[in-house]
Order: C-alpha cells, then structure tokens, then sequence
C-alpha cells in the first residue's frame, strides 16, 4: 500500500499555491539562469572549438614588407633556419671581389700604360729626340699598337698572378671578420645558434588584407578602420550569421558584432574606401572574435574597428596598401601552451632568417596562442559563470532556509497530528521523509523547468549577453552534463540537507511532547521584563522577541537583497566611475610604445619633443592563490604585472631617487589587490621560463589604471639583461611627431582607457540596469515569503484578538509595524553591510581577471537601494494586511485542544 | 482468554525535582487478559494519562514495568518501540487529531498503511456508520463523526490493544454513546483488547475489568461480571 500520507502533498500545493509558485518562481529563475549560462557558455566555446577545424584557424601570421617568392614560402615552410652567415659572406664576396677585381684592371692598366710610356721614351733619349710633342706623338702610337698585347702579357705573368690572389685573400679575410661580427651580435639577439631549435613544418596561405576607412552612415566622414580580405581566402575562414558571402564586386560582409554596435543592417549601404557597397552578409571571422585591431590593443574596439570580406575583383581595385599578410597552419600541431611557445619560437627563427637571405622584411608577426582577437573572447566566457552560479546557490540556500522554517511552522501546527501517528507507530523516518518531499518535489520541479528554460530561454538571453560583446559564430545547443550536476544536483543537495537538518531537529522530540504540543527541547525561559511602555507597544515589542527567528531569517534577507541591491547600482556605477577617472589612470597624455628602441637604420629613436621622457617595460605573472572560485579561468591563472623602467627624476612617475637595487615600486592597483604593503617582498615569474625575480616594495604610486611595477631605468636594464641605452617609449605631454610611425608599435591615451568603460558598458550596463530591476523584484519576493510565516505563525493569535474585539486596522499595526520596524532598520544597516561586502565579493571576483578596478556606489545609488527595498516591503504589507483581514476567527476556536 | 497478556508491575513515574516532585504512578500492579474491555477510572491528576502513555510505550516509567505477552517494553529501544507500537496498538484521543487535508477515508487510510493485516477500510467506515461522509475533509464533519474516524483509523490497523484516551470527553451524552458502542463491536467483532482511560464512572458497566486509580495508585481492580452494552448506559 502507498503511504496514504503522499496524499497531502498535491493538496498541500494547492491549499498554499501562491506561497510554492513564488517559490517555484524563485527556483525558476535562479537554476533557469545558472543552466543557461553554463549550457550558453558551453554551448559558445564548443562553437569557437569547433570553429578551428572547421573554420581552419591559422596558427599563426606574419606579414612581409613585399611579397614573397615561390622560393621564400617553401624554404619557410621547410621550417629549417638558413645559413645567414654564409647568405652575408657570399653576398660580402660578391661585392668584394667586385671591387679587387676593378681596383686590380685599374692598376695594370697604369702600370702597363707607365711601362710602354717608359719605354718610348728611353728610345727617345737614345735617339736624341727631345722634342716633348714628338715624343707624346711617339708614346700614342706605341701605346695604340702595343697596349692589348702589354696587357695580355702583364696578364700571364706569375707576379701579377700572385699580387691578384693576395689582394682577393685579403679582401675575403675582411669581409668573413665583419660578417661574423656582425652576425655574432644577430644570432645573440634572435638567439639562432640555440642548440634546441627543431624545425617546424608548416603550410603557408597567402591572406593578404587592406585597411580601409569605413563610413557607415555615408555621411562623408570615416567612422571605422576597416579590414578587408577576399572572400576566396582558405584560411581564417568566415562563419555567416546573417546573410552570405559578397557575390558581385559592390556587396561586402562585415563583422556582425560591430554591424550591431554601429547599427548596419542587411542591405544598408556602406562606404569603404571611398566605394560604396551593399551589406549582403554579417560575419564572424574565426580569427577575429574581438574587434582588437592590434594585438597590443588594451581593449577591444567594436565601435571603431571592423573586419570585411570582398570578392578578389573588389579587392583589387582599392587603392590602400596592401598587406603582405601570410598565415600558417604547423603540419604537426603543439600539445599544450609550453609547446606551442616552443613551435612558435622555433618557427619565428626560420622566418627570420630565412626572410632575411630573400632579401625581404618581416612587418609583424604573430602566433594564435597570444592573439588578443582570437583568445580574450574564450577566456573571458570561461570565467564568468562562476560569480553567477555561487550568487544563486546563496539564493537557494536563503530559499531552502525559508522552506525549512515554513515547514518547521507546520511541524508546529500539526503537532497533535505528528503525536497521534507517532504514538499509531509512524516511525521518525517516515515522518521525515513526508516532510522532506515537499521541498523536494519543489526543487526538482524548479529544476526542471529552470534546466528547460535554461536549454531555451536563459541560454539564449546567455548568448545574447556574449553577443552583445564579442564576435561570435552562430552556436548550436550543447548538452552539457557540468550543468546538470550545477543546477539540479547541487540546489537539490543544498534544499535536502538544509531541510532536513532543520526537520530532523525538529522531529526528534517524544510523541508525547508532540501530543502535549509542548515542542520547546529546552524549559522556557523566564518572562522578559519590559519597559513600562504603552499597551499597544509592549504589545509588539512581545510579538518581536516571539518572533526572534523568524525575524532572524528576515533579516538575513534583507541584507542579501541589500547586497544584491547594492551588486547591481554598484557595477555600473564602478564602470562609470572608471571611465569618468579614465583621464587619471594614465602616467602621461600619450604614452607610446615602440617596436624596439632602434629604427630600420640601427639608430636610436630619438624625438626633438621637450616633454618626451624614455621608460622601458616587460610583463611578468604574479603568482595568485588558487580559490574555488577562480576553477576554470581561461586567463591561465597568473596575473600579468606591466614592469616599468621609469628615467630618474621622472616628470610623469613619482619615485624616490636612488632606489636601491632590487627594490621597486607598485601602484596601488597592485597593492589593493593582492594588499601588498611596504616593505613586502613580491616574487614575480616568467611566463614562459623558469625565470623568477625577487623585489621589496619600498612604495606605493597612486594609480589605479594597472596593476604594475615601477623601477628605475638602469635598474631594468640590468635586471632584465638589456642594454645600457635601452628603452621601450616615451612619456609625453604633447603629440610626438617626429617618430617614424613604423617605429611605433602603440600609443595610449585617456581615450583608450575610457574606450575600455565605454565597450563596457555597451557589453554589460543594458544588463545591469535589468538586473537591478530583477533584484529589486527578488528582494519583494523574499520578503514576501518572510512576512508570510510571521502572519502564518501567529495566525491563531491574531484569530483570537479578532475574537476579542481588535480591529483589522489595530491588528494590522500590532503585527505589520513590528516587521516594518525590523525591515527599515535592518535596510539601512545592511546598505552598509551590502556595501562593504561588495566590495571585498568585487575584490574577491576581481581576483580571477586580470587587472584591478575599485567597487564604488553614488550616494544617489545608495539612498535609491534603500527606497526601492522599501518600496517592495510597502508594497508586500499590503499583502499582508489583506492577509491578516482575511484569517478567520474560528482559526483560533478550532483549534482549542 | 491469554492471561497476562498485559502485565503492569510496580510501575512509578514522577515529574519534576525537589520540592515541585509529583508523583505521578506510585507502584502499580495489574494485568490485563487478551480480548479483555478494560477501564482505567479516576479522577483528574490519578495518573492514568501517564499510565496509557507509558503503556502505549509513548512514556517510561521511572522504575517497574510493563510486559506484552511477556517482552518488557524497557527493553526495546526507540526503534523497536516504534514496531510495538506499529504491530500491536491503536490510539483513539480525546481530541481526534486528524490530518486536515486529507479526507475521511484518507484518514482511515494512514491507520491500515501501517499494518500487515488491515481490515478492509471501506468495512471500517461502513461499520462507523460515514459511508455518507467518506469524501468529506474533517473540518466539515461534526466532533461526533470525527472521533469516529479517529476511531476507524486505529481500529482498521486491526490492533492487539486499542488505547483510548478520555475517547467521549470532548462530546455530549447522544455521541459519546454512539462512540462507546462502536469500541464496544471493536472488541467483540475484531477481538481487540481495549484498554480506555476515562473519569465517567458510567462506562465501568460496559467493561470486563475495571481498575480505579487514585493518587497514582490502584484503589480497585474489579472484573465486572454483569457488563452490559453501551447502549444502555446512562449517566
């Protein structure tokens, strides 16, 4: 026979159906949102895999300064080094023997010229002729039948043979002296003669590309550079959103994600170039997710950049550079990112030399592991969802809490009943497992429709978030068993063992004591005096300390919807903050970072702008501890510390002079963080090798824009091996016009930092501001279910004061003042704590990405988290009240045993 | 008739300490025969609440025992009691304690789960006269027609020792008769031994065995030899 107490529960559901649906809501929403984001999440990466093969992502790029010859691609494809030191002495030998030989034709003829000369003239002299002119006329007629025949015979003789030989042997001598000077210095720097170097195969593709101004509004002013490669490419291939490939010479496709940022629609027109062309496709190139338009870019730009496919005829008749770009797929590929370091190192010496013995220049070369535009997409999706998911298990542990105490209500209740079939043989595990099925059949319901909705709804609002950020291929849905396991069987286990820790508590009192309703385990304590008040306060004041845990659990929601109050002004408010202190987080107006310290020439870049001032930098990884909440990181973990050499007496970075070796240094990012203090040793690393350093910290300077070291410029030098001379940029105040623009490889100003807030905001502010709106529904709901056990509680007194003459409106502020008192006192302290437990859950995420912001809150925010809570409590005593008028007074007649 | 069936031996019970010490049971001595319709008769504070209590194993004695059939209740551990009290027993209170969101037959029902030899439920409320009611909630039922669910849900469990406590206290002279005689074809029908805790000095004349109490002490154990039925009580 069935446990006929199974019986109860869809009666149960239904007596009390708006309490379970705000509870299925609630469970709805939360499992609804952490499945979607994991299931979009996995869903995105497994796309962005799947993109590799199928999109056939490169393994990396380079590009050349002219194009390069069939012969070029295969001996860089061989992936072997070429003898540059040979490729430098046959060229020296060349040009050597090229001038012994003209220098040694030179001198014979004078000597062959002198000898005849010589020669006419002694017979002159024999034959008495003195007559200058006769003489001349003698030696050119001499010198016309004689001088070839001279020539030729000088030619054969063993002494000249021998002074040629010597003068081409002294030549080569020289030549092989300065090439291997010179090559000593090359091979040092490129490290060539590495004794580890393995060749690398590869496949090249040729994947040259333009740069082109695009105006999107055809208004006549550039809006956006634009990339544009053919659409007959076989590397990098493009996934299609929206739309398809550009099929005639005046349709092009652009990137989807700045179509949608710029707002281009299919069929708008569109200037590039100077050309108008149709949108007939919106694209995502597997080797551009982010719109990074340099790889040394600090944030992506989907407003100002963009990537484009042309037909080949399209691309040939624009006009801007081309750009001899060449990607290449290694034919083994690298195990892991060590490998693929070493692949690229080993592949980036072939290049090198072999570019070097064609005669042509590498412009930029870059592997895909360490592609801004390819990596940062992935690794940011990775990271999020774990922030969200704890957030939600907070949510569900506060709504298993609210289960546990509405259930230990009923316990109350039906103490008499839990007596009777106690004392009629019904064991304590039956009885418990009664009571645990509610709360069960809850979360699974919960759970499974959130998990429906997630595979939907969620997911796709998920992906939406992601879209609006990032440039990504179009995703199929992923099963995804990591999901599952996240939001059923973690929310289930929370609501099991949270519940029944409460219920078994709760049943382990004797039958008797159920039969005799006296479920207190301990004696009551003595009566608490209070203060000689009038009746009506001494009144609440009692239903008050009645109702301490219930008040308790209250309480605990009303911080958590504080501080879910204070997550979501507080995010957008941190990012406005940011941007608006954009102009402060930067050492100098313009910052500009050099491709080396030298220009083509081998000078030293120099500029004539007075308020130029030389720093050098280098990254390396501060090692962070590793937490539960940093699993699954795509940044790799370490985070990445930007090490300034700054020139003594800097105008732009404040250090003390004569910083002792081995001491730096930090900003105050870098303090806050990690709270480094002064006098601290940090030890930082090499990314790649097993290379560490050691500093103290003798200060801190105030800036907020990165986390970094500074250190005096000589200092750098010599820790990092560099070269006295050697530097990285210049600070300056003013625009430097005087550089080479090849020789620059970036420049930040205030407006590339404000560019970061701006993308920013454009990616997260749309859903904060909906989130705050959702928070502020959720604190109303979790206040709801609250108030509703107090009432719950105390419906048999309130029955019996309704019974004694009380009006609804006496009664009402008899039991509804007392919650509103806690509700408004304990919002105001739990903006404080909410505030200040942001900050450190703010630190705490932070810890997991690289780079350091502060948490700030506006006042106005602040007073706003408080009202809209309040507005949700009004609006909930409302409900209460309604509540309280409706209780029967027989509630408390019935129930008179 | 088994003859101690139920044996009841120098059992004490008292509650609180020191000055505010009451006791309760005082050395009680009685047995009770299978089949037998007992009565526990006192006035209030006599102790015979506890004594039911501690019989049902819902309570223990301080010192002595009691024996079904010859186990010792002190020996079972809260497990085993929970089976004693699954097996062999029935509770009928004066307060009908029934599940409000289940209806009368439902009621009946949670009593047979517990048993491996139910009595037919739909017999069980035929017999207590709810045909009519069956799909009714108790909040809609009379005290009258609740005791009788009440009762049905400890007589369907076909128990060996049907327990009452004060079963009619609750309910006025025309019902409490009603009530009486339906225990009364419990124990002459089913053969279930009743034990019923009650301060009516009239029930005694429907009982085979009537024990007094008295200041936790048995003042009269009396085996009535002239019983007859319930409804012919008067008080």
């Amino acid at each position: 026979m069935r446990n006929p107490l199974i019986k109860r529960i869809p009666k149960e559901l239904a007596s009390d159906w708006h309490k379970y649906l705000v509870i299925i809501l609630f469970m709805v929403g939360m499992i609804g949102v952490i499945s979607g984001m994991y299931v979009g999440r996995e869903s995105m990466v497994s796309a962005i895999n799947a993109g590799k093969t199928e999109l056939n992502l490169e393994d990396g790029c380079f590009e050349l300064s002219h194009r390069a010859t069939p012969e070029l691609l295969e001996n860089i494809s061989s992936g072997k080094k070429a003898d540059v030191r040979q490729y430098f002495i046959d060229k020296g030998f060349e040009e050597a023997d090229k001038e012994v030989a003209d220098a040694v034709e030179k001198e014979l003829n004078e000597q062959v010229k002198k000898a005849i000369e010589d020669g006419v003239r002694a017979q002159c002299t024999a034959m008495g002729i003195t007559d200058e002119d006769v003489i001349s006329g003698y030696i050119d007629v001499a010198m016309e039948e004689n001088f070839d025949t001279a020539l030729e015979e000088a030619r054969k003789s063993d002494e000249f043979k021998e002074a040629v030989d010597e003068a081409y042997s002294e030549a080569h001598d020289a030549v092989i002296e300065a090439v291997d000077e010179e090559w000593n210095d090359i091979s040092e720097e490129y490290k060539l003669n590495d004794d580890n170097f393995r060749p690398v195969t590869v496949t090249i593709y040729e994947h040259f590309y333009r740069n082109e101004s695009e105006d999107n509004n055809n208004d006549g002013v550039e809006d956006a550079t634009v990339r544009i490669f053919k659409s007959d490419s076989e590397i990098d291939l493009a996934s299609f959103v929206e739309g398809r490939a550009p099929e005639s010479k005046n349709e092009i496709a652009i990137d989807r994600n700045h179509a949608d940022t710029v707002g281009v629609k299919i069929g708008d027109k569109i200037t590039v170039g100077g050309k108008e062309y149709e949108v007939v496709g919106l694209l995502s190139y597997v080797n551009y997710l982010t719109m990074h338009e340099s790889n040394t870019d600090l944030m992506f730009d989907a407003f100002g950049f963009d990537v484009a496919m042309l037909t080949p005829e399209a691309f040939n008749e624009l006009t801007s550079r081309l750009h001899y770009n060449y990607s290449f797929l290694y034919d083994v590929k690298p195990d892991g990112k060590v490998a693929q370091a070493d692949y690229s190192e080993n592949f980036l010496k072939a290049l090198i030399t072999q570019t070097l013995v064609d005669d042509n220049e590498i412009k930029d070369y870059l592997p895909t592991y360490l592609s801004q535009a390819r990596n940062f997409a992935p690794s940011d999706i990775e990271g999020d969802s774990v922030g969200t998911a704890i957030f939600c298990y907070i949510l569900i542990a506060v709504i298993a809490f609210i289960f546990a105490i509405t259930i230990s209500n009923t316990i109350d209740k039906e103490a008499s009943v839990i007596g009777t079939l106690r004392a009629s043989g019904y064991s304590k595990g039956e009885l418990i497992v009664h009571y645990m099925s509610m709360p069960v059949i809850v979360t699974l319901a919960g759970a499974a429709i959130g998990n429906a909705l997630g595979y939907t709804v969620f997911r796709d609002m998920a992906v939406k978030l992601y879209f609006n950020t990032y440039s990504l291929p179009l995703p199929e849905v992923v099963w995804s068993p990591s999901a599952l396991v996240k939001t059923t069987v973690i929310p289930l286990l929370l609501m099991f063992f949270i519940n029944l820790f409460v219920i078994v508590k709760k049943l382990q009192l004797s039958p008797l004591k159920f039969l005799r309703h006296d479920l207190t385990k301990s004696r009551r304590t003595k009566a608490r005096r209070i203060p000689a008040w009038s009746f009506l306060s001494r009144f609440r004041l009692r239903v008050l300390f009645q109702n301490m845990p219930n008040y308790a659990v209250l309480i605990f929601g009303v911080i958590l919807s504080e501080l879910m109050l204070c997550f979501g002004f507080g995010i957008v408010d941190s990012l406005e903050n940011y941007g608006n202190r954009a102009p402060e987080m930067i050492f100098a107006e313009y910052q500009y970072m050099l491709m080396g310290y030298k220009d083509e020439d081998g000078n030293v870049i120099v500029t004539d702008e007075k308020s130029a001032e030389r720093f050098s930098c280098t990254n390396l990884l501060y090692p962070k501890e590793k937490t539960s909440m940093r699993e699954g990181m795509g940044s790799g973990g370490d985070e990445s510390v930007t090490i300034y050499g700054i020139s003594d007496g800097s105008a732009y970075v404040d250090l003390a002079p004569d910083i002792p070796e081995g001491h730096v240094y930090i900003s105050s990012a870098f303090g806050n963080k990690f709270y480094i203090k002064n006098g601290d040793v940090i030890t930082l690393h090499e990314e790649y090798e097993n290379k560490s350093y050691e500093f103290t910290v003798d200060g801190i300077v105030d800036y907020e824009g990165g986390i970094a070291v500074f250190m005096d410029n000589e200092s750098f030098n010599r820790t990092f091996d560099k070269k006295d001379d050697e530097f990285s940029g210049y600070f300056s105040r003013n625009e430097i016009t005087d550089i080479d623009e090849q020789d620059i490889a970036t420049v930040i100003t205030a407006e590339d930092i404000s560019k970061v807030t701006t993308q920013l905001m454009h990616s997260v502010g749309e859903f904060m501001n909906i989130f705050k709106y959702a928070m502020i529904v959720l604190a109303a709901a979790l206040i709801y279910l609250l108030a509703k056990i107090i009432i719950e509680r105390n419906e048999h007194s309130i029955s019996m004061v309704k019974i004694l003459g009380f009006k609804n409106g006496e009664i009402g502020s008899l039991y509804i003042v007392p919650t509103a008192i806690v509700v408004t006192f304990f919002t105001v302290i739990s903006l404080g704590i909410g505030y200040f437990m942001m900050i450190w859950i703010f630190h705490e995420f932070l810890m997991q990405m690289d780079g350091y912001f502060a948490f700030y809150m506006r006042p106005v925010s602040m007073v706003l988290s408080v009202v809209y809570l309040l507005l949700g409590y009004a609006f909930v005593s409302v409900i209460d009240f309604i509540r309280i008028k409706k209780i029967p007074m027989d509630v408390a007649l019935k129930n008179a045993d | 008739m088994e003859e101690n069936f139920l044996e009841i031996k120098d059992l004490k019970k008292s509650f609180g300490t020191g000055e505010a010490k009451q006791d309760v049971l005082r050395g009680m001595n009685f047995t009770v025969k299978k089949g037998e319709f007992c009565v526990l008769l006192g006035p209030s504070g006599s102790g015979k609440s506890t004594l039911l209590n501690i019989i049902g194993g819902i309570d223990t004695p301080d010192s002595g025992f009691v024996s079904i059939r010859g186990d010792k209740l002190e020996d079972m551990d809260e497990k085993q009691l929970t089976i004693y009290r699954r097996k062999h027993l029935g509770y009928v209170f004066q307060m009908y304690n029934l599940i409000p969101n289940l209806n009368v037959k439902e009621n009946i029902e949670v009593g047979a789960y517990l048993s491996d030899k139910p009595l037919d439920v739909e017999e069980v409320i035929t017999t207590l006269g709810l045909q009519d009611h069956k799909y009714k909630y108790p909040n809609q039922l009379s005290g009258g027609q609740q005791q009788r669910v009440s009762i049905g849900r400890a007589v369907v469990k076909n128990p060996d020792i049907l327990m009452c406590d004060e079963p009619t206290g609750a309910l006025d002279y025309k019902t409490s008769k009603e009530i009486l005689s339906l225990i009364e074809d419990c124990n002459s029908k089913y053969g279930s031994t009743i034990i019923m805790v009650t301060h009516n000095e009239a029930i005694k004349y429907m009982a085979d065995h009537v024990i007094k109490l008295r200041d936790g002490v048995v003042r009269h154990n009396d085996i009535n030899d002239k019983k007859i039925p319930a409804s012919e009580l008067e008080w």
